[in-house]
């Protein structure tokens, strides 16, 4: 069955592809022979050029699925391109997909009535196109608010969501690569993706798995031009990944895909703000909000005469809007008094504008915004964040929000989005929660940490907790963590609001892992870490007695840690423990040796300083950190080092010793004497003084007995011995 | 002696080679440089030569004057200087040396062991020294051998008295010194073939902050106090065969000086060969317990340069040597048991047989029983012997004390004696500086045939410097115990505190006891119908007659000894004078003694 749909899918793109393929021909006869020759025998000295290893097709990143500029993502969508490929997608896999736009509404899961209209926007009305995508996805229960059949009370829900800032295009692009990608490559297995002959050699990971990079001349190494060799996004890295992961990703899990779900903004950033070609204007600016008008229904009195936008004033932050935390004064960039619109000023403040305060008493009580939503009972009733304070106050945030709440397939009373992802740009960062404060870390930090970092080693980008980028407060994930426990993480794509169309590509392929890994921890994010930091933990080593150079000074031990290990860097939690064991000095001369018995002490670990290796090789066989610990002891320090690692995790859940206890309970390090042994002549004038005394003295009494004229040595002169 | 008169050294140099023997034991050749090599190398060596002068020295003088005087071994020593009640401490004294020669014996086994397997070439660099350890301790048949082997050379040596221990420690001696420096020459070029002269560099180099550690002052104390054999009662034994004008300062002087002397010969030559060949030398002779000598030093020479025949030359050579050093104390160990027995009117033949055979058969279980092995290490080693070791080594300083001990009471018996002389009444600290504290250093050290005066430094050390010494001594061992031992107050803890102070307890008790019954006085039977010995000792049915005693005076060297607090004693007699026939016994009553005749015939 599948088969079927399949070949009757390839035979449709088929023309395009053929297309597709033709142009590096095209291109290769339209160059000068002579051109080409030399350089392709420099080539031959120093490395192969990307066509001598992969299909042409992939050596210039075509992909399979033909198409358009649009759909090759050479040219960017526009919500209408956009919501039209969605549409096609859908009923080309209609098996797997389906296109909402916006939902029905009803009562929602607060108790509010909602409709159609609730979810779209405030200025060109569009509803917020979004794909639903599982196996059978009409033949599941039926969600009438959502207005979707595709739902299985046994796959993990997982949301993908993009363009909450108009402005940020590649926010879209990247979930709009995801789906072709499903769209072409489901059901099919054991596809040669870059025509190297081999299959699913080099899966979503960031790293070249296969080594087919590495076998480029150093020129082509970093295609996309990073400055990071054989990094993710560059041409043979993760470039054959498993098509039945896909299918099967696809076949267990609910996704609910919203690539725009700024709509308005989005239109008004790419139709007026910037144009059609923001990338040159606007590369690092343009429209970010959604187009609330605020002069109607904000503080300002002022009737908005032509109805048009006034960027000046109107919309409000989406990524601000959502309801936990909202508007906290914590030193966040949201506007200094929550709800107001500073007109006329187009600063930062109104560049994050959160949505107006709440005027509704919620819960009937007489008493406003008593209970904001922060997961506490602030106003000690019993109920807890019942009357909030504002936020979700946006037919997109609403969207999300009643999207998150109204689906429970299990009818548990929770939410099923275990995992939630959303796009940004730019920066080149992951990020989790929390936002709304600084140094504050979440109960699930280390698990968190443990994924965060896995999506960083797949794309190159930094992660980091979101506040530690600046704090924020209402954003899509803290609110998706701190009200429905979602493992919500944000990626910052690219270098540009606007990236040029020539980059939109490469930089959607080096996104591509993070959202197929968000769909499969979807399941259950926090044991997957749990494992994964387990299965990490045995890999990671302490440095054997064997290994460590004992020079002079402090001995440095080193730690080999997973670079996605959410350790400690409290010494209580991670240290090392050492003490010196040394033979006891007063020593029985006939028994065993006997050692002083020391209590254990406890040395930091610390990141690797100038000049000392940052990297090591885990016992897997892959990259691994290195922490150090210094053994301070003084040269003249004889005996055995004994020493072992104590690992904390950041929330403290995991402390893992090193050696682990079949491999010993420690390590034993003998120590030399590793100082100067003395100096020739001090040790020359010592050996005279001490000589002089004893064999001098020896030489004194002997001539002293032998000799009986020499009278008494010592004899005071007013002693006469006949006395005595 | 059957023959009768006194026996002596024939000269100066037999007195000097035999006390040097006793003092150069194989704790100048094994213990020193380990010693050495844990304290900080040269800054073991400034407390080391401190504690030669304020407590080996001092002791030695004391022990020469003891034994100048007493002209008896050290029951008769402690007999006449410590007074009547006393006697029981020179037994102790005996009795902590004799203990220590049981198992001493062994170890002489096992050095005599070691030299003859090197002289067959079975310590080459191809073997492992662990396994060659291992395996001779864990044959008792061949540790018991090599044990009768050291006993029957002890017993030869000492067979004929003073003249004979003489000679055998001269020949001894000289060949250990001969063989020393070949050994210290063969290091010396070994440690100079690596360019760098480190041995001997480490060695008498200061490390400043191991002179502010006091386990460096504490080991080089004990180092100090063992190795010269200071308190042991050797001084005391051999000062009985001394001529008259024989110089007991400078004699002491100079034994302890050999002894050092030797100390760093040895120390050097096991310091320079190993810091030659060994990566962490430190560890290598700093670590573990002496048989860290049998594994370490075999090596060490087997990787000696000039080949094959420089190394079994070198190992061998030292390894005699190290025997040497083992018989000539073991000499002076058993002469010292056997003095005493001499001292009381047994044959001599006889006391050096009964002697040889009790130190071979006290020491069988140090030999063969509980041999362990150190599991850290994998080297096996003898747990009997090292119990043995830890009960009697530290007894060994109550000997010390006890010597001191009999200094104190002399010089209060003598400030008492002033007292009454004048006529003085109640104690005066002034009066007792003046005519207390000195009277030993003045009676008996400072006397004409002295060469070397001794001030009053001495009075402070004996009086002063003594008791703290012995104090921090023991004080640091047991606190040692405690801290490092575990369970150290269970009595089935061989290395446990408990055992220690129950060993010390029943031999002091016993001696005690027997002081009044065996020491000074013998049970005689009643009647002749109280039954044969023992019977008539454990029916009770005996009686008590003063023992008598009898000092070994050289011709020209009689000195008084009645203003000794046990020196008013008829029945101490010089050799070859006759006994008194009657004794008058507690009840005031005057007895015949049963020995007047008899006794009086023998001499």
């Amino acid at each position: 069955m599948t088969t079927s749909r399949l070949s009757s899918e390839r035979a449709k793109g088929q023309g395009t592809t053929v297309l597709a393929m033709l142009l590096p021909l095209l291109l290769s006869v339209l160059a000068p022979a002579s051109v080409i020759a030399p350089v392709a025998a420099q080539e031959s000295e120093s490395g192969l050029a990307p066509q001598d290893i992969w299909s042409d097709e992939y050596s210039f990143q075509i992909f399979p699925w033909g198409g358009d500029s649009r759909v090759q993502f050479r040219e960017y969508h526009d919500y209408f391109t956009m919501k039209q490929r969605m549409q096609n997608l859908a009923d080309q896999n209609s098996e797997i997909m389906t296109f909402h736009d916006g939902m029905n509404g009803g009562m929602n899961a607060r108790g509010e009535e909602t409709n159609r209209g609730t979810y779209q926007g405030w200025h060109y009305n569009h509803d917020s196109p979004w794909m639903k995508i599982t196996a059978d996805v009409n033949g599941g229960d039926c969600n009438p608010f959502v207005g979707d059949c595709g739902n299985y009370e046994d796959r993990p829900d997982v949301m993908l969501a993009g363009n909450f800032h108009a402005r940020e295009w590649m926010s879209y692009e990247v979930p709009m690569l995801f789906l072709e990608t499903i769209a072409y490559y489901y059901g099919m297995a054991g596809v040669d993706n870059d025509g190297d002959g081999l299959i699913d050699e080099d899966g979503w990971d960031g790293i070249d798995n296969d080594g087919d990079c590495l076998m480029l001349n150093a020129s082509y190494q970093d295609s996309n031009g990073d400055g990071n060799p054989c990094g993710p996004g560059d041409l043979g890295v993760d470039e054959d990944f498993s098509e039945q992961f896909i299918t099967d990703m696809v076949n267990t899990r609910e996704m609910y895909l919203i690539p725009m779900l700024n709509v308005d903004g989005n239109r008004y950033d790419r139709e007026v703000y910037c144009g059609p070609t923001a990338w040159e204007n606007c590369p690092t600016s343009g429209w970010r909000k959604n187009l609330r008008d605020n002069t109607v229904t904000g503080v300002t009195p002022i009737p908005d005469v032509d109805e048009e936008p006034d960027p000046s004033c109107d919309g409000v932050d989406l990524n601000r809007n959502f309801q936990y935390e909202w508007g906290a004064p914590l030193g966040a960039t949201g506007p200094l008094f929550p709800g107001m619109c500073y007109a006329g000023d187009a600063g930062a403040n109104n560049d994050v504008y959160n949505g107006p305060v709440d005027t509704v008493d919620q819960d009937g009580d007489n008493r406003l915004n008593e209970d904001h939503v922060d997961g506490n009972d602030d106003d000690a009733d019993g109920l807890i964040d019942e009357d909030w304070l504002g936020g979700n106050s946006e037919p997109e945030t609403k969207l999300i929000q009643d999207m998150t709440e109204m689906n429970d397939d299990d009818n548990d009373g929770f939410s099923d989005f275990k995992a939630t992802l959303s796009w940004h740009s730019f920066s080149e960062l992951v990020l989790w929660p929390w936002g709304h404060c600084t140094g504050c870390y979440s109960p699930d930090d280390e698990f968190l940490v443990y994924h965060g970092v896995k999506m960083g080693e797949m794309t190159d980008y930094a992660p980091m907790q979101s506040s530690d980028l600046y704090p924020t407060t209402g954003d899509f994930c803290d609110w998706h963590y701190g009200v429905h426990n979602s493992y919500c993480y944000t990626m910052e794509i690219g270098t540009a609001f606007h990236q040029h169309p020539d980059d939109i590509a490469h930089i959607a392929v080096r996104n591509l892992g993070v959202p197929f890994y968000m769909v499969e921890m979807a399941d259950d994010p926090r044991y997957r870490a749990i494992v994964g930091i387990e299965n990490t933990t045995v890999s990671q080593w302490l440095q054997e007695p064997s290994e460590v150079k004992v020079g002079n000074g402090d001995i440095p031990i080193s730690l080999c840690l997973d670079e996605s290990f959410p350790y400690s860097t409290d010494i209580n939690m991670t240290h090392l423990m050492w003490r010196l064991v040394q033979p006891n000095r007063q020593q029985n001369d006939f028994g065993p040796t006997e050692w002083i018995d020391v209590p254990w002490k406890m040395s930091a670990f610390s990141t690797p300083s100038e000049g000392q290796e940052t990297q090591c090789l885990l016992l897997d066989g892959s990259n691994g950190t290195v922490l150090y610990s210094e053994i301070p002891l003084p040269d003249t320090s004889v005996g055995k080092i004994q020493y072992k690692a104590m690992l904390g995790t950041t929330n403290g859940a995991f402390p893992f010793t090193y050696p682990t206890l079949e491999g010993g309970n420690y390590y034993e390090l003998a120590i030399p004497y590793r100082a100067s042994f003395g100096s020739s002549v001090l040790s020359l004038m010592m050996f005279i003084v001490i000589a002089s005394f004893v064999w001098g003295g020896l030489g004194l009494t002997l001539r002293a007995m032998f000799d009986d004229e020499g009278g008494v040595i010592g004899l005071p002169d007013d002693y006469d011995l006949e006395d005595s | 002696m059957a023959e009768g008169g006194s026996d002596e050294f024939s000269g100066r140099l037999g007195l000097i080679f035999a006390t040097i023997g006793a003092a150069i034991g194989t704790g100048n050749i094994w213990r020193f440089p380990r010693m050495v090599g844990a304290n900080g190398g040269g800054s073991f060596l400034v407390p080391w030569l401190i504690f030669l002068f304020i407590w080996s020295v001092p002791l030695i003088i004391a022990e020469f004057a003891l034994g100048k005087r007493s002209r008896t071994g050290t029951v008769g020593t402690f007999r006449i200087f410590a007074g009547k009640n006393f006697a029981w401490m020179g037994l102790w004294t005996a009795w902590i040396s004799t203990a220590i020669g049981f198992y001493y014996a062994v170890v002489t086994g096992w050095c005599l062991n070691y030299f003859q397997t090197a002289v067959r070439g079975g310590l080459g660099s191809e073997v492992d020294t662990t396994e060659v350890w291992n395996s001779f301790l864990e044959s008792p048949s061949d540790v018991i051998f090599f044990q009768a082997i050291a006993v029957v050379i002890t017993m030869a040596a000492i067979w004929r008295g003073a003249k004979a221990i003489e000679k055998v420690n001269v020949i001894l001696m000289v060949s250990l010194f001969v063989l020393l420096f070949s050994a210290l020459f063969l290091a010396f070029v070994m440690d100079l073939n690596d360019g760098t002269l480190d041995g001997f560099v480490y060695m008498f180099s200061i490390q400043p902050e191991y002179l502010m550690e006091p386990e460096t002052w504490i080991s080089g104390l004990s180092q100090s106090a063992w190795s010269c054999s200071a308190g042991m009662g050797m001084a005391i034994t051999y000062s009985v065969y001394m001529r008259k004008d024989e110089d007991t300062t400078l004699n002491a002087a100079t034994m302890c000086l050999a002894n050092n002397s030797i100390s760093i010969i040895a120390g050097l030559t096991v310091m320079m060969a190993v810091f030659a060949v060994v990566d962490d030398p430190l560890s290598a002779v700093g670590a573990g317990s002496s048989a860290i000598t049998f594994l370490v030093l075999p090596e060490v020479f087997a990787q000696a340069p000039g080949g094959p025949v420089v190394q079994v030359v070198m190992v061998t050579v030292f390894f005699l040597a190290l025997s040497f050093a083992a018989l000539t104390s073991m000499i002076s160990t058993v002469e010292l048991c056997v003095r005493n027995f001499v001292d009381h009117g047994v044959d001599r033949s006889q006391a050096v047989g009964f002697t040889s055979v009790a130190i071979f058969l006290f020491g069988l279980p140090s030999a063969a029983l509980w041999i362990k092995m150190d599991t850290a290490t994998g080297v096996a080693f003898p747990q009997f012997l090292e119990v043995q070791d830890h009960i009697w080594g530290y007894g060994l300083m109550f000997s010390g004390l006890f010597i001191a001990y009999s200094i104190w009471k002399y010089g209060w018996s003598r400030y008492r004696h002033w007292q009454s002389e004048n006529d003085i009444e109640g104690f005066s600290l002034r009066d007792y500086l003046d005519n207390g504290v000195s009277s030993f250093r003045d009676d008996f050290i400072n006397t004409g045939d002295n060469d070397w005066w001794i001030g009053k430094w001495w009075d402070y050390i004996m009086y002063l410097g003594f008791p703290i010494m012995f104090s921090v001594l023991m004080g640091s061992y047991f606190i040692d115990l405690l801290v490092n031992v575990d369970d150290p107050w269970n009595p089935s803890n061989p290395n446990g505190i408990s055992i220690i102070l129950l060993f010390w307890g029943i031999t002091a008790s016993l001696f005690i006891g027997m002081n009044r019954y065996v020491l000074v006085n013998r049970m005689v039977p009643t009647s002749s119908d109280s039954g044969p010995w023992p019977l008539y000792i454990l029916s009770g049915d005996f009686e008590l007659e003063p023992r008598p005693l009898y000092r070994n005076v050289p011709e020209g060297a009689e000195a008084p000894i009645d203003t000794l607090p046990g020196g008013e004693d008829d029945f101490i007699v010089q050799v070859g004078d006759a006994l008194p026939s009657s004794f008058t016994d507690d009840y005031g009553e005057t007895r015949a003694h049963t020995l007047a005749t008899l006794e009086a015939e023998l001499a």
